[in-house]
């Protein structure tokens, strides 16, 4: 019994000994649970604070208004012609993931498709890429009624949803396409390239003209609405998180009424035309034939129109006036009378016989044509008739390297540098690239054909305009650009504003500039402008028609050019270059001329060469009080379709 | 002696004060996490276990007043009724989520596998106070090993790993304060350590492909070979042990021992490779590093630890915790509920329920020092093991230092059979309590 009850006080203090090493196990670990508590909601507090709001913020856009784009006849504070604006719109969102079943989701777009007349497989596709979780566009731009449509049926449409949005509007639809382009959903490329600048996937970016220049001005900054939202994405309460900064307005160079003029009388006609200010550089009219409505592209739902207008054969997006080459043909002229004057190969006295063609003297003899028989002529003349055989021999008095000098000179193989994006260069040959892209000298027979602007010459209509404007401003060439100011979304405040930049300064003789001047003007009173003539504004010009061989078209075509300025005898302030190019104008010359006719009847009109340089703020009052700078002269309406044979002898062109 | 009079006179109050508070503080993270703030509404799952509550408590009453000894004399038929029933349940349950762990009368379910683990702990201490001195031998330690090894392999097959895995440690430690050998004890860990890290390293070889591929991983890699090896090794212990028998030589025990180990180890992980599923084995992995499933069971411990986190010193606030309240949390109204508390109470929430439990592991341990008899001593160190291991696996797992085994979080967590057996084992602890002084 005693050996008993030893033995269980034996196993008795073995049990406690147990239960002490138990308790001390226990008390280890409720140890170690407070210190990882510890870790997790003192130490790491913070940190696991921010993971559990980026949990459950999801921050929802709130897009900025993007900037208005005014004319140059803008007021501040008057109701002023909007060229671009924005309105208010909807678009259909949905969150895929929403659905219950990838079958549902499927039906649901089937009559959606119906409704809103949109592509499924396109959808598709650009869901099957993405977080289903993510919220996607199915349609952009839908009208209220719309709306109403899907949200009274929460049975048929499940888990579709729709938000604000503004849509731009252009509200000259083609007249102004490209020159203010258009904006377009970012593509992956732009995002990758933009993200660091604050751009969003989301986000609509400016994708040509004015709209891609001036984009980071125009677009403002996004807000967003801070959401709380839980595990399956609904939200649970939201406020605003930043507000939304409207984007900067424009304001143009361009008047919208010149702008209209020039485009009404290209209506049916292929080219470019622009109208500048010498003094400035600012560009009034701006005009690339065929074009395209920006409103019908700017949706994300539009893509086979893009497709379509990308395909087309006549290439409407091309901005003609500074993304197309073309042989400069007579307008040339002038630059081989600059050439020669400098130089002082010649004085604008110089006369040559006329006969109606020219042999060119060499190993075989070869003939130029001329379109008539002029008989002896001068500069002026020469210039006023176009006569090609004169200019065939000054430009092989000057030679080949002053005439390529002097067209480098004024920038023909260069870009202007206007203010909007995709301009191209023109081209001047040299004697080391005929070299290179032939194998061959430059012969005389080349300097024949390149002084009446054919052959491998070829400029962009910017380039020519900008050699005009060297021509009223005494060899000053200032930045031609499309943009005055800019200011803030309510107009009240001008943030910057673009004043005049030289360019480009070529040394012109007094004397050179007022023969080769006189000649523009006798073109127009006596010759191959001659229809300009009875404008109250003095006006003088050069008319030309290209040659050019269409690859694409595989046909030869002709172009019908006119260059020009008005007033001939005014101050340089107030003066107005102009080009105009007519592509396979069928009438030669007459195609173009008409247009300039117009739009210099409607500057008179709107007081642009009044000579106190017109104030803007007293232009409309101004209208219709025509001030008598205008000198009508005999008209002398002839010779409009005489130049398209002109150009059709150097064609046949050998020099060789 | 069924029952006692003067039962109630002896009530240790603050046990079951500490008890209603944790019960109270779950019914209220019940309430938030089941309350959704978006559609203002709540699932009301906090209504049924005030209900379960209130029934608790009276069988808690009820324990209270039977004398527990009664419980050693009916263990048997106790834990055999229970075998039976958890059989029912495996076989004809209504499965959820592809589990049948429950039996369903009407309104109410019940989770029979919840209760065993008293029935286990009853029937292990009444054989423990019996074989008390003989439980050093090793031969001893077989019917205990067979009596879990029943239930386990029922409620695997249900299958419910979670709750199959904590009667293992149950077990361990009741033999551990029952006074089994040391040796044997570390023995049969060491045994169930290679036997779970042999599948391990297998299904860890076979998630990552070739990859993990190495030579000591290739020499896992076919479980023929596994079971060779440990053949012979067993064969070489077998040798050891019968000449061990006929001669005196102890160098001989060196060899036989450890080739047990091993060799049963390694038969043992063959039997546990087959017997468990693939995403079974998983959760371990990700438990180890939750990097290998970051969208799967690896998330739920993510969103957990950034509740938990999130919450801070004076937390978010009642009704405000956004990992739950938003729905990011999982399972939160059962295996999570801790990090609902530590999310809307902060540190300080936190720490008052690793403190009520404490005092609950503490007072039970006290128990087991206290009791009259061996019985109630080691069934009052039974129950606590119940309450330790449940503590451990569930808060360990939801602040990220155990794996996800689906535990819950005993008085707290939603779930009635989890509750009804908390409160059946804190009557005991009362009953023990309060017998103390009677003999």
């Amino acid at each position: 019994m005693l050996m008993q009850s030893s033995l269980r006080a034996k196993l008795q203090e073995a049990f406690r000994v147990r239960m002490y090493f138990f308790m001390a196990v226990t008390v280890a670990v409720f140890s170690i649970l407070v210190l990882q508590l510890v870790n997790l909601q003192l130490i790491q507090g913070e940190e696991y604070q921010t993971r559990a709001r980026l949990n459950m913020e999801s921050n929802v856009p709130i897009p900025a208004a993007r900037g208005d784009i005014y004319d140059r006849n803008f007021r501040e504070g008057e109701k002023n012609v909007v060229i671009v604006s924005n309105r208010a719109s909807f678009n259909i969102t949905t969150i895929p993931a929403k659905f219950k079943s990838k079958k549902k989701f499927d039906e649901v777009l089937d009559l959606l498709a119906l409704l809103l007349n949109i592509d499924r497989e396109e959808i598709k596709n650009e869901i099957s890429g993405g977080n289903p979780w993510e919220r996607i566009v199915l349609k952009e731009d839908v009208e209220f009624e719309t709306i109403v449509k899907i949200a009274s049926r929460p049975d048929r449409f499940p888990n579709i949803d729709w938000e604000d949005a503004s849509v731009r509007v252009y509200n000259f639809s083609e007249m102004f396409a490209h020159v203010i382009g258009y904006v377009g959903s970012i593509s992956p490329r732009e995002y990758q390239r933009l993200k660091t600048e604050g751009y969003k996937h989301y986000q609509k970016i400016g994708k040509a003209g004015i709209e891609k220049r001036y984009d980071q001005l125009l677009r403002g900054r996004d807000g967003y609405v801070r959401r709380i939202v839980d595990v399956r994405q609904r939200t649970e309460g939201e406020e605003v998180g930043e507000r939304p900064v409207a984007g900067n307005n424009i304001i143009l160079t361009m008047d919208y009424n010149i702008q209209n003029t020039v485009y009404e009388a290209m209506k049916d006609m292929k080219g470019a035309a622009i109208v500048l200010k010498p003094y400035t550089g600012e560009i009034i009219a701006m005009v690339s034939k065929p074009d395209f409505d920006p409103n019908l592209i700017i949706s994300k739902n539009n893509a086979a129109i893009i497709k379509r207008l990308q395909t087309d054969r006549e290439r409407p997006f091309l901005n003609r006036t500074i993304q197309s080459k073309y042989p400069p043909a007579s307008t040339f002229k002038l630059i081989t009378a600059v050439s020669a004057l400098e130089t002082e190969k010649a004085t604008p006295d110089k006369t040559y016989f006329c006969p109606g063609y020219f042999v060119l003297k060499g190993y075989r003899d070869h003939v130029f044509y001329d379109y008539d028989v002029h008989g002896t002529v001068d500069l002026y003349w020469a210039i006023a008739k176009s006569c090609s055989v004169y200019f065939y021999q000054l430009g092989l008095l000057a030679g080949p390297s002053v005439l390529m000098r002097y067209a480098e000179d004024f920038g023909l193989n260069q870009k202007s540098g206007i203010d909007i994006p995709g301009e191209v260069a023109g081209f001047v040959p040299s004697r080391q690239w005929k070299y290179k892209a032939f194998g061959q000298p430059w012969f005389d027979g080349d300097t024949v054909n390149m002084s009446i602007g054919q052959g491998f010459l070829h400029v962009t209509p910017m380039g020519m305009c900008n050699f005009i404007a060297a021509l009223v401003n005494n060899g000053i060439v200032y930045s031609p650009h499309l943009v005055r100011e800019i200011r803030t979304n309510d107009n009240a405040r001008v943030i910057k504003s673009f004043a005049r930049k030289k360019i480009r300064e070529i040394p012109l003789s007094p004397l050179t500039l007022k023969a080769v001047r006189k000649g523009m003007r006798l073109s127009v009173t006596s010759g191959t402008s001659g229809r300009l003539g009875y404008l109250k504004v003095p006006v003088a010009g050069k008319t030309g028609t290209a040659q050019t061989r269409s690859v694409r078209l595989e046909k030869f075509s002709q172009h019908a050019w006119f260059v020009g300025f008005a007033p001939y005898d005014g101050p340089p302030e107030s003066a107005i270059a102009m080009v105009v190019l007519v592509e396979y104008g069928i009438a030669g010359a007459a195609s173009a001329v008409p247009v300039a006719e117009r739009v210099f009847t409607k500057l008179q009109e709107l007081g642009y060469f009044t000579p106190a340089a017109p104030a803007l703020k007293e232009l409309k009052k101004q209208r219709g009080a025509v001030s008598g700078a205008a000198a009508p002269s005999p008209l002398e309406p002839s010779g409009a379709g005489e130049d398209r044979r002109e150009a059709v002898a150097p064609a046949k062109k050998a020099g060789e | 002696m069924l029952f006692s009079k003067d039962g109630l006179s002896r009530i240790d109050y603050t046990l079951v004060l500490a008890v209603i508070i944790l019960v109270v503080i779950g019914i209220l993270m019940i309430y938030s996490a089941g309350f959704d703030p978006i559609e203002k509404v709540n699932n009301g799952l906090y209504r049924k276990q005030i209900l379960w509550f209130i029934f608790g408590f009276i069988l808690m009453v009820g324990l209270t007043i039977i004398n527990y000894q009664a419980l050693g004399e009916f263990s048997l038929h106790i834990y055999a009724v229970l075998i039976v029933v958890l059989l029912i349940t495996a076989i004809f349950g209504r499965p959820v989520r592809n589990t049948r762990a429950w039996l369903n009368f009407g309104v109410i379910a019940i989770q029979p596998s919840e209760f065993m683990k008293l029935g286990l702990v009853i029937i292990l201490a009444k054989y423990l106070e019996v074989r008390e001195r003989d439980i050093v031998r090793l031969r001893e330690l077989v019917i205990p090993t067979i009596l879990t090894f029943i239930p386990v392999l029922i409620i695997l097959k249900q299958p419910d790993f979670g709750t199959a895995i904590i009667f293992i440690p149950i077990l361990l430690t009741m033999l551990f304060v029952g006074g089994a050998d040391i040796t044997h004890l570390i023995s049969i860990v060491l045994i169930a350590s290679i036997a779970m890290v042999v599948p391990m390293i297998l299904t860890y070889r076979e998630w990552i492909g070739a990859e993990g591929s190495n030579f000591i991983l290739d020499f896992f890699k076919d479980v023929n070979l596994l079971l060779l090896v440990s053949g012979v090794m067993l064969a070489i212990t077998i040798a050891a042990f019968v000449l061990h028998y006929f001669s005196v030589k102890k160098i001989l025990r060196k060899i036989y021992i450890p080739g047990a180990v091993v060799s049963l180890g390694l038969m043992a992980s063959v039997l546990i490779q087959n017997l468990f599923k693939v995403y079974q084995k998983r959760r371990i992995l990700v438990f180890l590093n939750p990097d290998l499933d970051p969208q799967g069971s690896g998330y739920n411990i993510i969103q957990s630890k950034i509740a938990i986190g999130s919450g801070g010193l004076f937390g978010k606030g009642f009704l405000k915790g956004s990992q739950s309240q938003l729905g990011f949390l999982p399972e939160k109204t059962s295996d999570f509920i801790f990090s609902v508390v530590a999310e809307e109470w902060g540190f300080l929430g936190g720490i008052v329920m690793i403190g009520l439990l404490g005092f609950l592991v503490f007072k039970c341990i006290q128990t087991a020092f206290e009791a009259k008899d061996k019985f109630g001593a080691l069934l009052a160190s039974g129950i606590t093991t119940i309450f330790f291991f449940h503590v451990l696996v569930n808060i360990g797992m939801v602040i990220g230092i155990m794996p996800v085994t689906g535990l819950p979080l005993c008085f707290v967590s939603y779930g009635g059979s989890n509750l009804l057996m908390s409160m059946i084992c804190v009557g005991i602890i009362l009953n023990i309590r309060a017998r103390k002084f009677v003999y």
